[in-house]
């Protein structure tokens, strides 16, 4: 049975490998020069006061030249278990009960139950494989911005945390759990459906449902958040607007000083009290000082602070464990289904 | 070896047909005492028929004493369909062998021996069928 | 006594408000071409794929070789099954089919395989989808003959061929029986060619059995009777009458009876296996219940 899979899988692994192959050879030809870059900015082994300034500014130097390659490697990553369910899983019931092909598949000397442990295997163990083999790849590559980031670099497209919500979900262990996933969601889909292409589409909007409800409302409770309440100075972004009541006061903490890891979950400004507060003293709402660091020393004295919510840097691998987990529950339980509905023999 | 025809038009069964071409070879002198009957693969390979139907009609044909099947060598014309068999058949055609041999060493020629032949056969049958 | 090839008792299959399939009662012997005739619709498919465990019973039993259907590898290995429409994987190559064999039945005759793929002149090397609809379906003999079944069902695997392609493939499943034994049920909508093939019959009408029977003994119960018009209700009892049709002047009868006809008023003439199916698959025709007799299911 595992070479009949590998007899009808061998397209899709080869496709894989191919674009496998793609992706190393695009991070190859740039990590040598990426990692000189880095080697020549001073920050490994850099004095602390120093750091964070280095940091900032090798994080400037190669902004033009990679943040494109960054976001697309990235992007890989996030879409290959989509695509994974989408072109291994969905089809690999669907498409036999489509072509009626199903009838020479299980009517040989092996037990639909076999069958299906077979492919589910192969499929799952492949696509983890792939998925999380392009995570490490460009985890190597970009090696250097995650360091600039633990350095104190300033926050920007090239310089997330790994605990920001884009990065979380690429790298680490996470990418297997949604890799197993995707991959038992697109069997199960084309199993209830029986078409190839509705079961494409319902996997490609469940995984993308659950992608964005996982960082939104699910990951940040995986413990209860800590709170804390610093001083509005710089590393915050400022944002206002004008309205009836005088301009509106939004700021958004970036980054958390000491924890630049940490991951933030809300931040906004609050009193003296405690409370939130969303307008501009009037005190601070002067043209001249908007943007600049006097209009944080207005606000702090006029008691205002800036309140963070945030997951200590500490919970990475914590919660990198516990998602992954949850994953990989998720597709054990779509393929214990499976195995229920193809013995359920209504076809 | 007699190849089998299938006419489907004529509402007679399969085995039937069989059993009549069978009888007619037989009357044809086409088919001959010794000879083998084809095998039931080698009749389905060329009328696409069920070969139970080849197996009901040489069973009929055993049954009518045509013929017999030896197993692991084949089914076989036992006699003619007038009744005479192999052996019995065998015997009259040495003994009519040896006495045209004399014959022709008595200085017969083909139209002396046929006018004895003709001679013989009306007094004979003449004087009734035995 | 030998084991049935198919054995059930008052099968049905319900999909959701119909019955596919109702009080299904047969008896089919090993060593037979048997021939499952009937309307589209009227229920072979689904007997078929409930003798294949593609589909559970909602009512009743049915055993194939003496066990439940697709029960273990052992089992599957003894029943061949080719689907309507003979499927094939249109990507892949004729070989890689046969290798798909190979690997997956541990009975697989390989030597049997490419023979019979050479005589049908099927290149290896061309992908099934590339074939036509004969060589499709030769392709998917193959595949089935060459795991060497003790049973092989057929789903009107013959019914989208042209004539040649058809006598063909038929002659090709002939010779295997020929050659190995194999039982076989194939099922048809067209009766022309069962005749030639089948020596049990099972007629499937409205998702029920009409009637089923070694066609050798179908024929010698059934008798055609014509003669001076009057009603059906002159037959002594035992001589049901599956089919009449009366002008004014003559009647016609076909008659299911064990017994002689003693009647000198009837002429009396054999019934074809095509007028005896087309018969008993008119709708309009009621058929009396048969008397139970042994050996034979009603």
């Amino acid at each position: 049975m595992i070479r009949v899979t590998w007899l009808q899988f061998r397209a899709q692994a080869f496709t894989a490998l191919a674009a496998m192959a793609a992706f190393a050879i695009l991070l190859a030809a740039t990590g040598p020069h990426l990692a000189s870059l880095y080697a020549a900015s001073g920050l490994s082994g850099c004095h602390v006061d120093s750091c964070q300034s280095l940091a900032g500014s090798f994080t400037a130097e190669v902004q033009s030249t990679y943040t494109a390659l960054y976001v697309v490697s990235v992007g890989i990553i996030l879409l290959a278990p989509a695509v994974i369910g989408l072109f291994w899983g969905a089809p690999l019931i669907a498409r036999e009960l489509e072509t009626g092909t199903s009838d020479v598949a299980w009517n040989q000397s092996v037990t639909r139950r076999s069958w299906l442990a077979v492919k589910l295997t192969v499929g799952g163990l492949t696509a983890m494989a792939v998925t999380e083999g392009l995570s490490l790849m460009q985890a190597w590559w970009a090696a250097p911005f995650g360091r600039a980031v633990s350095d104190g670099a300033p926050q920007g497209p090239l310089s997330q945390g790994r605990f920001t919500e884009l990065i979380f979900a690429t790298h680490g262990i996470t990418p297997l759990g949604y890799a197993a996933f995707a991959f038992a969601l697109g069997v199960t889909a084309g199993a209830l459906i029986r078409r190839t292409l509705p079961a494409m589409a319902v996997t490609l909007a469940v995984f993308i449902a659950l992608q964005i409800a996982m960082p939104l409302w699910i990951r940040p409770h995986f413990a209860p958040a800590d709170r804390t309440v610093i001083a509005t100075a710089g590393g915050f972004e400022a944002g206002g607007a004008t309205g009836p009541g005088g301009d509106t006061l939004t700021l958004v903490a970036t980054s958390l000083p000491g924890q630049p890891e940490a991951w933030i979950l809300s931040s906004g400004p609050v009193n003296a009290a405690g409370q939130p507060v969303s307008t501009t003293p009037a005190a601070c709402d002067a043209p001249s000082i908007a943007g600049s660091p006097d209009f944080y020393g207005c606000l702090t004295s006029q008691g205002i602070r800036e309140a963070i919510r945030y997951q200590p840097a500490s919970r990475y691998w914590p919660f990198q464990w516990i998602e992954t987990g949850l994953y990989l529950a998720l597709a054990l339980a779509l393929a214990g289904y499976c195995f229920r509905w193809i013995n359920r023999r209504r076809a | 070896m007699i190849e089998f025809q299938l006419d489907e038009t004529s509402g007679v069964a399969t085995y039937l047909q069989l059993v009549q071409q069978v009888h007619q070879a037989l009357r044809m002198g086409m088919l001959e005492p010794g000879d083998q009957l084809p095998t039931a693969q080698q009749v389905v390979a060329k009328l696409a028929i069920n070969p139970n139907t080849v197996h009901k009609a040489y069973r009929e044909l055993e049954r009518e004493g045509l013929a017999r099947a030896r197993p692991g060598l084949g089914t076989f014309i036992t006699r003619s369909l007038s009744g005479i068999d192999a052996a019995t058949q065998a015997r009259f055609l040495s003994a009519m062998t040896d006495w045209l041999r004399s014959a022709r060493s008595a200085g017969l020629g083909p139209d002396d021996i046929e006018a004895i032949y003709r001679t013989a056969f009306r007094t004979c049958f003449a004087e009734g069928v035995a | 006594m030998m084991t049935a090839a198919i054995e059930a008792r008052g099968l049905g299959k319900q999909y959701r408000r119909t019955w596919a399939l109702r009080d299904c009662t047969l008896a089919i012997p090993e060593g037979h071409v048997v021939g499952l005739v009937g309307p589209n619709g009227a229920g072979k498919t689904t007997l078929l794929r409930l003798a294949t465990g593609a589909l559970t019973a909602t009512r009743g039993t049915i055993s194939v070789l003496g066990e439940p259907p697709a029960v273990s590898p052992a089992q599957l290995a003894r029943v061949g099954f080719v689907a309507q429409d003979t499927p094939v994987y249109a990507r892949m190559r004729v070989a890689d089919h046969l290798r798909l064999g190979a690997w997956l039945n541990p009975g697989w005759d390989d030597e049997l395989a490419q023979r019979r793929i050479a005589q049908v002149g099927l290149d290896p090397k061309q992908r099934a989808g590339s074939l036509s609809g004969g060589q499709r379906a030769q392709l998917a003999l193959t595949l089935a003959l060459a795991k060497r079944p003790v049973l092989l069902l057929l789903d009107e695997p013959v019914a989208s061929l042209d004539p040649l392609a058809r006598r063909e493939f038929l002659r090709s499943l002939m010779e295997a029986v020929a050659e190995h034994g194999t039982s076989v049920v194939l099922s048809s909508h067209l009766v022309t060619d069962l005749e030639r093939v089948c020596d049990y019959l099972v007629v499937l009408v409205a998702s029920q059995v009409r009637i089923a029977g070694e066609v050798s003994e179908l024929l010698a119960s059934h008798h055609r009777l014509a003669g001076p018009r009057r009603g059906p209700g002159t037959l002594p009892a035992g001589q049901d009458v599956i089919e009449e049709s009366h002008t004014d002047k003559q009647s016609t009868l076909l008659v299911r009876t064990d017994e002689p006809i003693h009647d000198p008023a009837w002429t009396v003439t054999p019934v074809s296996m095509e007028e005896l199916v087309l018969a008993y698959m008119n709708p309009a025709n009621d058929i009396p219940a048969r008397r139970p007799r042994l050996g034979v299911a009603s």
